[in-house]
């Protein structure tokens, strides 16, 4: 009996993670699903509409430039973050006597909350009292840096502030990845006479697929889920020049009482989040194995 | 990041050297620049910052928008200050924290140590749900909470963050049992040892290592979220990030910047904290989080 | 105390059957020892023995009663772990009577059982230390400890001496086994040394692909093997296993070898068996100490056959000298005195113990008798 029991223990302790998961993700992933195929619009409808939300979805004006800003803030974010952390990280990999002190400065912003950053960055790039009035008080009366006001150039103050909180923490993966590498093998390149960045070009950095995939991945998933930073650096302003599907999806769900429109870009972002992650956990598992 | 001896280092000349310590110094500029810029002009007076350079320390020191930030500045639209949301925030962390770091324990547990048929596919789905947006279950989780009369309150919240953090935190622990030896609760068994005997006898006392990581890692996910705050929070419940949202982006009255920066620094100080504390497990967690399997 | 006995044991992982029907029996007060290649199946029926595994189909019967169903810790046993498996939090002390206090024995009572194993295995000033803070072999007569406190029906030992170096294991050996004189409690070991099994064990299981190839005592298994697997798995060096013929002469049978200049004709016993194979290719299995300088081949028997061979290489070893001959096509070694006048590259007399010789299908791997 007390055998019994003790079989199915474990079972009994993993349960309940299991059936909150299974319905509260799983299970609401579902229930949005649906909803996204409703007529509902401030209050869930049962309505069966087929498509139709998605058709409009792509119609909107608002949509398409969130999608818009999402490629130029993801490729940009990515793209950026990666480059400077690659840099950081091979630069501190010099033996630099003070890494022990420079590293946590440059981690540090992935500690604070997207709204602490957004207001920070917010007032720095305002043009009327952060860097542009600066300049000015200091002398340089033709300085000019007014993007967060501009329509155009607003989704770009985004990326400076993500890339300001972000990059660090990819500067500390690939800092781990160069440590990683075996260091017999760059012992082998010297001796057949490769140096300097040349070992770094052809031997470490190819060398770190790996880590450049994880990169990859963990900052793909924020961008994708970027809402927070947006909110408190521009409110998806100026007009509504920085919208992403993040806030798209909030304000036609929650504001705009347009819930079937809003529970359709959701799965649009779950699509895109998904098609990224599961190949990646995917592979990620099978390598690992069974431990 | 351990310490090991690597010589992977350029061989160069001083030049080099000189130039390397620029480029390091240029970076270390850009990331202390806005916590310095927020810093010193929350010690400014109001007419001080209007005027003038932000890159100054102030002229006039005062500590009066901080005493205004965190007790009597207008939130939404009373004059409370951040005080009573950052205690929101304390009632929604520390539960959620705890509750979904013991979870995480147990799971983790149960998958590494009596993995049974099907518990693969637990895991599984646990660490996909890692990565949802959380825009997907937003609608139905108010009409859930709505449901179970947890509609605009702190339980509510800790609900929300225990469940979505489950993942994550299971992640952590598995990965750390998955190294525990199996041979220790093998003996632990013929010892006589229960499940829950052997948990806490032999694998908790070995835990305090990812337990910090775990605690850092929601700590800092809770303590730092909006979306679940503005989604589902009433003034009762509302955190820390929300009220500083609402005070640095309310329409009426004269923006005060300096208070907003000594708002801001308050809603950063407890994770901050943490991290100087422990930033060292503050990184491993970040890295678990990232390097999966 | 009390014996032991597994039968028709079946354990599989889905659709992998790792262990094939077992059945053994070994006495009270015996020394059981599974011996096998890794991935025999050995350490898998331990912890079936143990209950650590669920088993697919059969029965293990300690002393009268079926545990097949029981919890480990219902089985009145005890396992001491390869890698000692030291609860890393408790001081050594605890850990020997972690057990002794999840079974609810007072205070005064455990600490007298310490001190009794403390004192027969000597680690009494280890007592108050933490496992990190211990040799392997201390950690080793820990782990014995936490066993032998408990004064199970039988001990189980998985592999216990395989992370101690060469000379401490020696010395463990030695331990364990007047460790068991002294007890004589009926022990399961496990190891994958052929030495180990040989020089502990009452009885011997050698086991492969989840079978027991073969059951019986140490001399049994070393001189009387069943098939060609045990001969070669157990002994050291490994005994020569020479491709020959039989063949029939006007003296009687003849085993045919490719010598160093044609053919080498040994003597071999007239049994049915080896009469049935007459023109056929059999397995010649020689140990190497029956194939050694005439001087030091074994006086007592009657069936020692001088050859002239050719010594390809000299490997002196301290206490023996090895030589490396090219017989029947291969390599096969004899072990020679250590101050045997033998010299690389030359042709010398060399005693064959036909007595001590065996002989297999080369088909099968079967002992033929």
């Amino acid at each position: 009996m007390i055998d019994r029991f003790q079989n199915w223990l474990p079972r009994m302790v993993l349960a309940p993670s299991f059936f909150l998961v299974l319905i509260f993700v799983y299970g609401f992933i579902l229930y949005t699903g649906y909803l996204s195929m409703t007529d509902s619009k401030m209050l869930p409808s049962y309505n069966w509409v087929g498509f139709a939300n998605y058709e409009k979805l792509f119609r909107l004006r608002h949509w398409n430039t969130a999608i818009t800003n999402l490629a130029i803030f993801g490729i940009l974010y990515i793209g950026i973050s990666s480059a400077i952390g690659l840099l950081l990280a091979i630069l501190l990999d010099q033996k630099i006597r003070a890494e022990g002190f420079i590293r946590p400065i440059y981690l540090y912003p992935m500690a604070l909350s997207f709204i602490v950053t957004g207001t920070a960055w917010k007032w720095f790039l305002d043009p009327g009292i952060g860097l542009e009035n600066t300049m000015h008080q200091w002398g340089w009366a033709s300085f000019h840096f007014n993007w967060i006001k501009d329509r155009n150039y607003a989704i770009y103050t985004v990326v400076i502030a993500a890339v300001w909180q972000s990059s660090g923490f990819v500067m500390a993966m690939f800092l781990a990845g160069l440590r990683g590498v075996d260091n017999e093998i760059i012992k082998a390149a010297q001796i057949d006479g490769a140096t300097g960045f040349r070992i770094y070009r052809k031997i470490i950095i190819p060398m770190m697929r790996p880590v450049f995939l994880s990169a990859f991945v963990v900052l793909a998933h924020l961008a994708i889920k970027a809402y927070d930073l947006v909110v408190a650096l521009t409110g998806g302003g100026p007009g509504r020049a920085t919208e992403l599907p993040a806030t798209f999806m909030y304000s036609y769900t929650f504001t705009r009482n347009q819930m079937g429109v809003g529970a359709s870009s959701a799965i649009i972002m779950l699509i895109m989040i998904f098609s990224i992650i599961v190949p990646y956990v995917y592979s990620e598992l099978r390598a690992g194995g069974k431990r | 990041m351990s310490g090991a001896t690597q010589d992977n280092a350029l061989k160069g000349s001083g030049a080099t050297r000189i130039i390397i310590y620029t480029v390091l110094i240029l970076f270390m500029i850009f990331y202390l620049l806005p916590l310095y810029v927020m810093l010193t002009n929350s010690l400014k007076p109001l007419e001080e910052i209007r005027g003038g350079d932000m890159l100054a320390l102030p002229k006039n020191w005062t500590i009066e928008p901080w005493r205004a930030a965190w007790s009597y500045a207008q939130i939404g639209v009373q004059p409370t200050g951040l005080k009573p949301y950052f205690i929101n925030s304390i009632f929604m962390v520390v539960p959620a924290v705890l509750i979904s770091t013991s979870l995480g324990a147990l799971n983790g547990y149960v998958l590494t140590k009596w993995s049974f048929r099907g518990s693969d596919l637990v895991f599984g789905l646990l660490l996909l749900a890692c990565f949802i947006p959380f825009q997907i279950v937003l609608i139905p989780m108010a009409r859930i909470l709505g449901i179970l009369g947890l509609a605009g309150t702190t339980s509510g919240l800790v609900l929300v963050h225990t469940i979505y953090g489950l993942g994550f935190t299971t992640l952590f622990f598995r990965n750390y049992y998955a190294a525990f030896p199996t041979e220790l609760v093998r003996a632990a068994q013929i010892d006589g040892a229960g499940f829950f005997q052997i948990f806490w006898r032999i694998l908790a006392p070995s835990s305090a290592p990812i337990a910090v990581v775990t605690i850092i890692w929601q700590f800092t996910n809770v303590w730092n979220d909006f979306l679940f705050g503005v989604s589902f929070a009433d003034f009762d419940s509302i955190p820390m990030t929300v009220a500083l949202n609402n005070l640095v982006n309310s329409s009426t009255g004269v923006k005060e910047y300096n208070v907003h920066f000594a708002g801001a620094i308050l809603a950063a100080l407890p994770t901050l904290i943490v991290y100087i504390v422990s930033g060292r497990y503050f990184v491993r967690g970040l890295m678990a989080g990232a390097v999966k399997g | 105390m009390a014996r032991l006995k597994i039968e028709n044991l079946y354990k599989a992982y889905g659709a992998t059957k790792v262990l094939k029907g077992i059945d053994l029996e070994i006495e009270d007060g015996g020394f059981l020892v599974l011996v096998g290649p890794s991935g025999c199946g050995k350490s898998t029926l331990l912890n079936c023995i143990a209950g650590l595994e669920d088993v697919t189909s059969g029965d293990v019967i300690i002393g009268e009663r079926s545990v097949t169903e029981l919890h480990p810790s219902k089985r009145d046993i005890a396992m001491v772990f390869q890698s000692y498996a030291l609860y890393p939090n408790m001081t050594v002390e605890k850990n020997i009577s972690f057990g002794l206090e999840i079974r609810g024995m007072t205070k005064p009572d455990r600490i007298k059982a310490i001190e009794e194993v403390a004192d027969m295995l000597q680690i009494r000033e280890l007592l108050k230390r933490k496992p990190s803070q211990l040799s392997g072999g201390q950690r080793q007569r820990v782990a014995m400890g936490r066993a032998l406190v408990r004064n199970p029906q039988v001990f189980l030992f998985d592999e216990p001496l395989s992370n101690l170096d060469a000379k401490l294991r020696v010395d463990m050996r030695t331990e364990i086994k007047r460790l068991h004189k002294r007890m004589g409690t009926t022990i399961v070991y496990v190891t994958h040394d052929q030495i180990e099994a040989l020089t502990l064990a009452t009885r011997i299981a050698v086991m492969k692909d989840g079978i027991v190839q073969q059951f019986g005592t140490p001399d049994q298994i070393y001189n009387d093997p069943v098939n060609m697997f045990v001969a070669d798995f157990m002994g050291s060096p490994a005994m020569n296993l020479l491709p020959g013929k039989v063949v029939k002469k006007a003296d009687g049978l003849m085993l045919s070898l490719d010598g160093h200049d044609g053919v080498m004709l040994l003597p071999v016993p007239l049994t049915d068996d080896l009469q049935a194979r007459v023109g056929k290719r059999v397995i010649f299995g020689i140990r190497p100490e029956a194939f050694t300088d005439p001087q030091g081949a074994d006086r007592e028997s009657k069936q020692v056959e001088k050859r002239d061979c050719f010594v390809e290489v000299v490997e002196p070893a301290g206490s023996d000298t090895f030589a490396v001959v090219k017989l029947g096509g291969k390599s096969a070694v004899a072990r020679l005195r250590a101050d045997a006048h033998i010299v690389a590259e030359t042709v010398t007399g060399l005693a064959f113990n036909m007595g001590k010789a065996v002989f297999f299908d080369p088909d099968s791997g079967e002992r033929i008798k």
